[in-house]
């Protein structure tokens, strides 16, 4: 009901400091008078809690819920990008070096002409002289070397995907799974029937040229593969399946863990005649050292052997992060565009925001605000946006690095702490830089000229 | 405050706007001086420069010539955060369109006002219900009628009980009952409280309610109705 706007419903200003109740009417029934008193005490009390002042960049965030949502996702979409993709660079690099240092050994030695870039080299340039050196090489009155595994290196392509393959002897296998071991079908045949079958075949003088087919290659065993299960989950092979590369159909016989070296092997020998085209050539020799041998003075002996160069495991990260950090640059850059663009979009938003209100922000100077407040309401206004925005693309990078790495099984996407920290401190500090021109325009608001354009 | 038994002195204010051959010279040496718990009433025709002469003693812009003192205060030379700070502790507005916060609701519109002089918001509340608008204080102000919110207006303007109150056509917007419950409201805040008032206004029916009635024309003082 609409009572008459009068001084029964408009108390005086003066009232404001000593509301008096008008005692004139008689008080109502105890009963209705508790009701009352209730109501009163409920309706205060909802005043004073449900209606605390809410912070005024808030409400006009809430106010504004299209463009401060799009504002925020821009910066959820930089954010995530940002941790997503770093996390695909460094998480792609570091699982392999992960892989590499998981192989139980402590050196690895190849041949002082090549790449120091062991990871893309490939071919016979070690040989068997080189493997038995390095057997017999004594520091003090021992051996250095608890075992040497030769390893053929060579890329080819599986399922239309280029991969490092491993030419293995069967036995050595066990050194290069780290703390995995075959959980699904076997190793190459342990009596390396084809190896010694390949041996002879290339000893034998009577034959100048060595023609081996493929049926007499896959008879003695040489055409088998062991891939790790994250090839075997993203391609889809299992054991038993034939697969189609280096120009022969191989038979897949074991599946170890992902974590093993490399994805894919194949028996030494195979990849000796397959790759080189003659027995006892290696790619690299992978070193364990005896007990008490230490790696510097074991490394200084083998350095002394002029052809051949020699690496820690250890040193592995550093020499691949050295070769593809150019990588983290390209990466860092697409970041640092995406952020920028996702700042100069908050910009865009706030300016927009400051230019449809600057009304409220002249009614806020004639209140007497001063300029830092209204700096800070604008500054307020963009953190909020901003950290909403980090907050959720930082709960959407791990969604995107499970989406990625579903999509592409055989990429690492290592989202860190750290680049979690940096992402969400790039976008605090762009949020404010962002907003710096906004806030400069609302301070400088003519109070005067805008209250009088109504 | 002040010995002076004037709380506003205007002396010989010039303000134009534009420059070059295109600027228009508002007002053209005005003087005025206004008493304490005065209510004064300043009428002419539009383009006069009313609302101009309310904006320079709200210290809201600057005078191109003269001087304003407010409660013995020299304003010439004050900055912007020294005017500021003077409208903060003395100056309460009006406005025609109530300019009120948008985005706000009643309550908040309130709360902000004392938020911004510093000023304890706890009797936010009390203020709402002393102004009759306390059933409508979680609305916005988009979701009031015209009269709830020139009466949530005026609460703001002197919840913080500012020495001066300044009311650019207050009642422009208003249908005849609810302007003269806003005359009401600002006769008592005036006799009361002692809040000197300077009302721009058109209405003769308003200018009763004020001590004393100045006309303008053309930039200038041109007579007074005591």
């Amino acid at each position: 009901m609409n009572q008459p706007i009068r001084s029964a419903t408009l108390p005086s200003a003066g009232l404001f400091f000593k509301l008096a109740s008008d005692s004139t009417i008689a008080p109502p029934p105890p009963t209705i008078a508790a009701k009352k008193k209730f109501l009163t005490f409920f309706f205060n009390w909802q005043l004073e809690i449900g209606n605390r002042m809410i912070p005024l960049p808030l409400a006009n965030i809430l106010h504004h819920k299209v463009p401060s949502a799009l504002s925020a996702l821009g910066v959820a979409i930089g954010v995530c990008m940002m941790i997503t993709l770093s996390g695909l660079a460094r998480g792609s690099l570091g699982e392999v070096a992960d892989r590499w240092e998981a192989v139980d050994a402590d050196l690895i030695i190849y041949p002082s002409n090549w790449s120091d870039n062991i990871t893309t080299i490939s071919g016979g340039g070690m040989s068997d002289k080189d493997a038995e050196k390095i057997k017999n090489l004594a520091i003090g009155d021992n051996t250095a070397a608890e075992y040497v595994v030769p390893i053929y290196l060579q890329r080819i392509s599986i399922v239309g995907i280029e991969h490092n393959v491993v030419g293995v002897r069967p036995e050595d296998l066990r050194y290069l799974l780290g703390e995995g071991r075959i959980t699904e079908g076997r190793v190459f045949d342990p009596k390396n029937a084809c190896a010694n079958w390949l041996k002879e075949k290339f000893s034998t003088p009577s034959e100048k040229i060595v023609d081996i087919s493929e049926a007499e290659l896959a008879d003695h065993g040489g055409l088998e593969m062991i891939i790790d299960s994250r090839l075997a989950r993203a391609s889809g092979l299992k054991v038993g399946d034939e697969v189609y590369s280096a120009a022969r159909n191989f038979t897949i016989v074991g599946i170890v863990p992902a974590g093993a070296m490399v994805r894919v092997f194949i028996p030494l020998a195979t990849a000796e005649h397959l790759f080189y085209g003659g027995m006892g050539r290696y790619t690299l020799l992978m070193v364990k050292l005896r007990e008490g041998v230490s790696i510097g003075a074991a490394t200084e002996a083998i350095r002394r052997q002029k052809h051949l160069k020699v690496i820690a495991v250890g040193e592995y990260r550093a020499m691949l992060e050295d070769r593809f950090g150019v990588m983290y640059i390209y990466v860092d850059t697409v970041n640092t565009i995406t952020l920028i663009v996702a700042m100069l979009f908050i910009m865009v938003t706030l300016y927009t925001m400051v230019i449809q209100r600057r009304r409220e922000i002249a009614i806020l100077r004639s209140m007497g605000a001063p300029r830092m407040l209204i700096l800070k309401e604008v500054m307020g206004e963009s953190l909020i946006l901003t950290i909403c925005g980090a907050a959720i693309g930082i709960a959407l990078a791990p969604a995107a690095g499970a989406g990625i790495e579903a999509v592409k099984p055989l990429l690492t996407v290592q989202i860190t702490t750290q680049w979690i920290l940096i992402a969400a401190a790039a976008a605090v500090i762009g949020g404010s830089l962002a907003a710096i021109y906004p806030a400069w325009q609302a301070m400088n608001v003519d109070v005067a000229e805008t209250l009088s354009l109504e | 405050m002040g010995d002076s038994e004037y709380i506003l002195e205007a002396d010989g204010l010039h303000k134009s706007f534009g420059s070059g051959q295109v600027a228009e010279h508002v007002l053209r040496g005005l003087d005025l001086r206004i008493r304490r718990g005065e209510f004064l009433a300043v009428m002419g025709p539009s383009g006069c420069g009313k609302s101009t002469l309310l904006h320079l003693l709200g210290l809201m812009s600057g005078t191109d010539e003269g001087t304003i003192v407010i409660d013995g205060l020299n304003t010439t030379g004050l900055g912007e955060t020294g005017r500021a700070e003077l409208r903060r502790r003395k100056i309460g507005f009006v406005f025609q369109r109530f300019n009120l916060i948008s985005v706000l609701n009643g309550y908040d519109n309130i709360a902000l006002s004392l938020r911004i002089r510093g000023m304890d918001t706890s009797r936010t509340g009390e203020l709402l219900e002393a102004m009759g608008v306390k059933a409508v204080a979680h609305k916005k102000p988009s979701q009031m009628s015209i009269g709830q919110q020139q009466r949530l207006a005026v609460a703001r303007a002197i919840a913080h009980k500012p020495d001066i109150l300044l009311a650019d056509e207050p009642t422009g917007s208003l249908d005849s009952e609810n302007a003269e419950a806003l005359l009401e409201l600002l006769t008592r805040a005036n006799r009361q409280d002692g809040q000197t008032i300077v009302m721009i206004t058109h209405s003769d029916a308003v200018t009763e309610a004020a001590g004393r009635v100045v006309h303008m024309k053309d930039g200038k003082i041109t007579n007074e109705n005591p």
